[in-house]
């Protein structure tokens, strides 16, 4: 469906994104992750064919997004960063303006409008001034937008931005409901809407692509790493006997109640410190297990000094 | 093509929708009235002591002279400051609001946008020129004269204004401050007629048979006279043509500019 090859782009000196490779199949949901100027709407511009790249090659449905744009452009919806809205329409007339721009056939305009608004939840707004609207309106009338056409692929530059909480969870339910019927890459640097609405994840850092991996393996990828926290009734000194089980890298005394484990391997070395604190007499409170989420991967992946291997 | 009828429709909406046109259009039919109607006076007075003045240029007795050219002529003016107030937004203010994106991630070629934004500005001044056209109609009931050379000379007026247009969609594609947008269109508008004059400083023949014919001035004073010439047209067709060109090329460039 969409198909990255080599992609490089160069503002002047300055190389935004540099030799992207990835394909994504029909019907996935895909995220776009990366801190703040990693090149992740510089991509998604070239994917629309808004803006030519340096190198390589993208192609949405087979045609190639700097040959023949016109073909991918019937084939899309893209939020910009920006929504892009004229403030002195209405909501229904600038969506049917879309519409026509996007080539929907006359007879299917009126319907398509109509779903587009119901999605988005626009409908009361509908005879409304774009510009009377309040910031979270105006980005859902960019998500109307996007999908009004009914594209095969959905380009969503931070589609959640500006939404208060109840909104931000519409939009994931939207686009979870989306899946199937279109493609859709959105990018984010918000982690758990990744997490809920996304099949796969895309990380980006500094323009190269870090990380390519479905959320599952993602959450594995530092299993290896899982922090145990231990906190035990009295005082003790377990830090030595933690410290000689066999799986234990490193131990953090935090007070003589309060120990952070770090394991290499799971199951049974818990197990085994569950024991040696109950031998040791001190009381066990709590034993928990923080399994590395796709936030500390993320944040090694692009924060980190290189530490994890992917 | 169809896309450039949708971005026609739209835009075309967009004027009449808008504040400023109605009054620009206000301000242009006052002027008009105020000045029409004094022309028209002075050339009642000159007319009915005609025997009296033999002296006179025969010029000033023919209504076409004496009243609808300076009537043209005050248009071609306020066009010259009214046609850039009008399509000042048409690009700049799509790029300053991001709308361009949309455009330009919608299957539509740079060429439709053009010519949508470019027709739909020259149907707003044909508006205006129609609606500045009533004042020879009504004088129509107090004089008889022939309609033909005022139609030419309106016809003249209308293809510089088509060429103001084109030159000021070009300004507005340019930048993405209208303001900027607006200045530029006027530089432009008054520098079609400094080549011209510049005309009148060169001695070297070539020279000058050049800027003659480049001379906007040379051209419609062929149509203010009420002929028709078609090295005259294809003058004014080729600006315009050029003008679109190069506005088109400037949106296509910002496809793979930086």
């Amino acid at each position: 469906m969409i198909e990255v090859s080599h992609l490089s782009k160069k503002y002047g000196e300055h190389q935004a994104i540099s030799d992207l490779n990835f394909t994504i199949q029909k019907g996935e949901v895909v995220g776009f992750l990366g801190p703040n100027g990693a090149g992740k709407s510089t991509t998604m511009k070239i994917i629309t064919g808004f803006m030519a790249p340096s190198g390589g090659e993208a192609k949405i449905c087979g045609f190639d997004v700097f040959e023949n744009p016109i073909e991918v452009k019937k084939r899309i919806g893209y939020l910009p960063e920006t929504p892009p809205l004229y403030a002195d329409m209405l909501v229904e007339d600038y969506l049917k303006y879309v519409a026509q721009l996007k080539l929907v056939p006359k007879d299917k305009i009126k319907s398509y409008v109509a779903s587009a608004l119901k999605k988005t939840q626009l409908t009361e707004v509908k005879n409304r001034l774009i510009q009377n609207l309040s910031k979270g309106f105006k980005q859902r009338v960019g998500i109307a937008q996007a999908l009004v056409s009914r594209p095969e692929v959905l380009i969503l530059d931070e589609p959640t931005v500006g939404l208060d909480p109840k909104q931000v969870s519409e939009i994931r339910d939207l686009i979870r409901d989306l899946r199937g019927d279109h493609t859709i890459i959105l990018s984010t640097h918000i982690l758990p809407e990744v997490q809920v609405t996304c099949d796969k994840v895309i990380i980006i850092h500094e323009g190269k692509i870090v990380a390519q991996e479905t959320i599952d393996q993602i959450e594995k990828m530092n299993q290896d790493f899982v922090l145990l926290t231990v906190k035990t009734k009295r005082s003790s000194s377990i830090e030595l006997q933690l410290k000689n089980i066999e799986g234990v890298s490193h131990v953090e005394v935090v007070s003589s109640q309060h120990y952070r484990v770090k394991l290499i391997e799971q199951d049974n070395v818990i197990e085994k410190i569950a024991s040696e604190v109950i031998k040791s007499g001190s009381g066990l409170m709590e034993l928990s297990p923080s399994r590395a989420n796709l936030e500390d991967v993320f944040l090694k992946l692009t924060y980190g000094q290189n530490k994890v291997e992917v | 093509m169809n896309a450039a009828l949708v971005i026609f429709k739209k835009e075309l909406a967009g004027f009449f929708k808008s504040p400023l046109f109605y009054f620009l259009s206000f301000m242009m039919t006052i002027l008009l009235s105020i000045l029409f109607s004094i022309s028209l006076d002075k050339f009642a007075q000159t007319s009915s002591n005609a025997m009296l003045q033999f002296g006179m240029q025969p010029q000033l007795l023919n209504i076409h002279y004496s009243v609808f050219l300076p009537h043209l002529s005050i248009i071609n003016l306020i066009f010259i400051f009214l046609i850039p107030a009008l399509t000042m937004k048409l690009i700049s203010e799509e790029k300053k609001l991001r709308t361009f994106d949309l455009l330009l991630t919608s299957p539509v070629s740079s060429a439709s946008i053009v010519m949508g934004k470019y027709f739909a500005a020259l149907s707003v001044i044909l508006a205006l020129i129609i609606v500045s056209f009533i004042y020879p109609f009504v004088s129509r009931r107090v004089f008889e004269f022939s309609w033909l050379p005022t139609l030419v000379a309106a016809l003249g007026i209308f293809l510089v204004a088509a060429v103001y247009t084109s030159m000021n969609l070009f300004a507005s594609s340019l930048t993405e401050n209208s303001l900027v947008a607006f200045v530029l269109s006027i530089v432009f508008n008054l520098s079609v007629w400094f080549v011209g004059a510049a005309n009148e400083s060169f001695d070297e023949p070539l020279l000058k048979a050049v800027l003659e014919h480049i001379s906007l001035n040379n051209h419609l004073a062929g149509l203010i006279e009420g002929t028709i010439r078609t090295s005259g047209l294809i003058f004014f067709f080729s600006l315009i043509f050029l003008f679109c060109f190069i506005t088109e090329r400037v949106i296509e460039s910002s496809r793979w500019r930086a």
